[in-house]
């Protein structure tokens, strides 16, 4: 218990902030599928599952209970294409984290139920101070946790739908400089801080035609967060001060939706592969707006373009079993960054990425079991923004190892 | 737990190090410059003047020194450009004055705004009264305000800001210059050879003809600054001049900006009407009335792109008639045609400035374009800079010259054009590293 509150006292002490991936997506659900590259809509590996596919938990056969967490070491760094100088970012480890409780009314029912918690949206980026782009942004600090109660049945023996209502739950904190310079030859600072909710769903079908072959389709629907009254802080000279009223405001950010359609096939006893095809509705992101209760000449609402497109990744992976106790997993992931060309921004400087992943699991006995993962991933986009001009090239590595503990009974 | 905690910070560091991604070393290049001896002649913004004065902190942010610490950070410059430094805080300026910072001031109908108000009520007068060629010089920046290109080979040459610095009571600016024997050298002329006479309203001083010998036309004296800068085969670039259009002194009071009712219009009608003026007034924004000596009224209405001075006394506008019952008077007006005189010049001298850089083999800054591109505004690093007085972020408090901010901007003009010529790869500064107005 005693190791169980500390696990507790990790994941609460890195506040629950997380990479982007993808925009400021993040695909960090389970840690067996993490190490087989991120795949596991049509391979069901354990209560997880409540996440990947819905409509194949109900073919998870036990009572379990899984925990995981994955510490995100995201880091970047600028170089401007007509000064040289390079900015990196003091990103605080962000902790993506899952939760995950699957149980069935009677042994081998056909009807399940779960509770999901995970973090599918979230991106933290601080970076140094007085760098280029201080004037887009210094830091950025979002973050959504979905509470996800599911509903699995098994029509027959090779078909299983499922659904879960999700309740998102999220904060922004949003803050950079504003190009005034007081007597002491710092830069006013704008601070938009703010809770935001939304609601949506996860519902998926899985279907096994032949043993071997599974195959899964899952939609995630879009969830709109939405701020309302967020509090925006300005600190400003004294003369100006009557320009930037410090007051509400609201906002909102469509989270995407996400449809998957995925593979599993049984090699043999030993070995299982696993791919999975993603469709983000990125679309939705076209417009970051800030609306501001107090409004001046110099304090207007503002509606910067996003544009994002919508748009695929490919994740596959492979699993061995090497003993009754050792798993090993390999895997690779390829996404193709939403944003566009001109759009680049220093909150999330996205571009195409390959993740490199691969993962161990260890069984304890009959009920207990540890998974560990670890991900590379690194970005480069060179970029002039058309809306602030700022030009140059972006580059962030992330490192992503993770854990998880599994319970069945 | 202390070991533990130890393991994972060590831990956390090692992850951090070699998940932090890097950069090339950018490849810099100095191409064919070699400016171990920099050296920079001009006007006003060329010394640093800010704010209306000359004091430390502008001489700092000067583009010229920005544009010699560009250079020696890149390994060819020298270590050492030397300043003639105000060594004061209060400054001085041309009227005697002090600079000027942003503070609140009241006028004459009580009401308080942020404005520019001196720092004290004279300049410091040890900067005129003390002549530091011996304590601080040679100097590398001979800029010197008010130079027009027409004075800086006259012996003797009586500007103060030049007997503050100069080597002895009789050289000239460029002898003190070329003595210094420099194997790189920016030019910044001509722009008081138009400035002097704007800034009186076209009231008095001259505009420098083109031709004429040296001394007196602009063309003889650019050709003779350029030949003996380059005899010994140094290098350099040469800065063309910007429009007076473009600039904040000339367009922050608008020409029409005499705001009426229809109480004040009517009687304004009425008075006018009696004189048998041909303008009226109505309700809402009017043309000033302004003296014009060539009327037969000797008066009449201001007309579109006619330029009311930054100078003029607001408190005399606002409460004491001034442009309405009282013609405002010519020092404080630029007329259409004066307007069109300077622009004319400058156009003929951008033309002899581009002629002879070309000739010469010189790198050219178009800093005309620079100040056009500021007063139609543009977006720098997600921060719009424009040519507004106070909020723009480019012009000081005099309207004129640059704050720290602009002074980047003009010595990443600079730096793009060298590069341009001389193949080098002089990195351009961080214009938002440098402020604009200090709002208080």
């Amino acid at each position: 218990m005693n190791y169980l509150y500390k696990l507790f006292l990790i994941v609460f002490f890195y506040i629950p902030t997380s990479y982007f991936s993808q925009g400021f997506q993040v695909n960090l659900q389970g840690q067996k599928q993490q190490g087989m590259g991120g795949a596991g809509t049509a391979f069901m590996q354990d209560a997880s599952s409540l996440f990947f596919n819905p409509g194949g938990a109900c073919f998870v056969n036990e009572n379990s209970i899984n925990l995981g967490i994955t510490p995100t070491i995201a880091r970047g760094a600028y170089m401007d294409a007509t000064t040289n100088q390079v900015s990196h970012t003091n990103s605080p480890v962000s902790t993506p984290f899952t939760a995950y409780a699957l149980f069935q009314l009677k042994d081998s029912s056909n009807l399940k139920f779960g509770l999901a918690v995970y973090t599918p949206f979230g991106s933290t980026v601080q970076w140094e101070d007085n760098w280029t782009g201080r004037f887009a942004l210094t830091r950025l600090e979002l973050r959504a946790i979905f509470i996800q109660p599911t509903v699995s049945y098994k029509i027959t023996k090779k078909i299983g739908i499922g659904a879960g209502f999700v309740y998102a739950n999220g904060k922004v904190n949003l803050q950079k400089d504003i190009p005034l310079n007081d007597a002491y030859g710092n830069y006013a600072h704008a601070e938009l801080n703010g809770k935001a909710n939304g609601f949506g769903f996860n519902a998926g079908i899985y279907f096994q035609p032949i043993e071997k072959l599974s195959i899964g389709l899952t939609y995630r629907s879009k969830v709109n967060m939405e701020v309302k009254d967020g509090d925006a802080t300005f600190t400003v000279p004294e003369s100006v001060a009557n320009n930037f009223p410090s007051g509400k405001f609201t906002s909102k950010l469509p989270l995407p939706s996400v449809t998957t359609l995925g593979l599993a096939y049984k090699i043999n006893n030993k070995l299982d592969v696993a791919l999975d095809i993603n469709y983000v509705g990125w679309k939705a992101y076209d417009t970051l707006s800030f609306d501001y209760e107090n409004n001046t000449e110099k304090l207007l609402d503002t509606k910067s373009a996003r544009m994002y497109k919508n748009t695929f990744a490919f994740r596959g992976g492979a699993q061995y079993k090497i003993n009754t106790n050792f798993t090993a997993r390999l895997g690779l992931a390829y996404g193709i960054t939403p944003v566009q060309n001109g759009y680049v921004t220093p909150e999330t400087p996205d571009a195409n990425r390959v993740n490199y992943t691969c993962g161990i699991g260890y069984q304890f006995g009959k009920h207990l079991k540890i998974d560990a993962s670890f991900l590379f991933t690194h970005l480069e986009r060179t970029d002039t923004n058309l809306e602030t001009n700022l030009s140059g090239t972006f580059k962030t590595n992330v490192c992503a190892p993770g854990i998880s503990i599994g319970y069945k009974f | 737990m202390k070991l533990y905690k130890t393991i994972f910070i060590i831990t956390t560091a090692i992850v951090f190090a070699a998940c932090t991604p890097k950069f090339n070393e950018p490849d810099l290049s100095t191409g064919s410059i070699n400016a171990s001896d920099y050296l920079a002649i001009g006007g006003s913004m060329t010394a640093g003047y800010s704010d209306g004065a000359l004091y430390d902190e502008g001489q700092r942010n000067s583009y010229t020194n920005l544009l010699a610490t560009q250079l020696r950070n890149l390994g060819v410059g020298a270590t050492i450009f030397k300043i003639p430094y105000a060594q004061s805080s209060i400054g001085m300026g041309n009227a005697n004055n002090a600079r000027s910072i942003l503070g609140n001031r009241t006028d004459c109908q009580n009401v308080v705004s942020l404005g520019p108000v001196k720092i004290a009520s004279q300049g410091d007068i040890t900067i005129f009264s003390n002549n530091v060629y011996n304590s601080q010089g040679p100097f590398h920046n001979f800029g010197v305000p008010d130079l027009k290109s027409i004075e800086i080979d006259i012996n003797g040459y009586s500007n103060p800001f030049y007997q503050r610095m100069a080597s002895s009571g009789t050289s000239s600016v460029l002898n003190d210059a070329i003595s210094r024997n420099p194997t790189f050298f920016s030019v910044n002329l001509g722009l008081h050879d138009v400035l002097k006479y704007a800034l009186k309203g076209g009231a008095s001083d001259n505009i420098t003809p083109v031709s004429g010998a040296i001394g007196v036309g602009f063309e003889a004296s650019i050709n003779n600054v350029i030949e003996k800068l380059t005899a010994n085969g140094a290098k350099g670039v040469i800065a063309n001049i910007p429009s007076i259009k473009s600039m904040a002194y000339f367009n922050t009071i608008a020409w029409n900006a005499l705001k009426l009712d229809s109480l004040t219009a009517a009687n304004l009608n009425l008075y006018y009407g009696a004189l048998s003026a041909p303008f009226s007034f109505s309700v809402g924004n009017n043309g000033f009335i302004i003296q014009d000596t060539s009327q037969f009224l000797g008066f009449r209405q201001a007309q579109e792109d006619e330029f009311i001075l930054l100078n003029v006394p607001l408190d005399s506008v606002k409460c004491y008639k001034w442009g309405s019952l009282i013609p405002i008077p010519d020092r404080y007006v630029l007329t259409a045609s004066e307007i069109n005189n300077i622009e004319n010049a400058i156009n003929d001298y951008n033309t002899v400035l581009k002629n002879i850089a070309e000739t010469k083999g010189l790198a050219y800054v178009d800093v005309h374009s620079l100040f056009n591109k500021v007063k139609n505004g543009f977006i720098y690093n997600g921060v719009t800079i424009n040519a507004s007085f106070v909020s723009g972020g480019f012009y000081s408090l005099d309207g004129l010259n640059l704050t720290p901010r602009g002074n980047a901007f003009l010595a990443n003009e600079f730096i793009k054009s060298i590069n341009n010529k001389y193949q080098s790869t002089i990195p351009e500064l961080d214009a938002m590293k440098y402020p604009g107005v200090i709002f208080p």
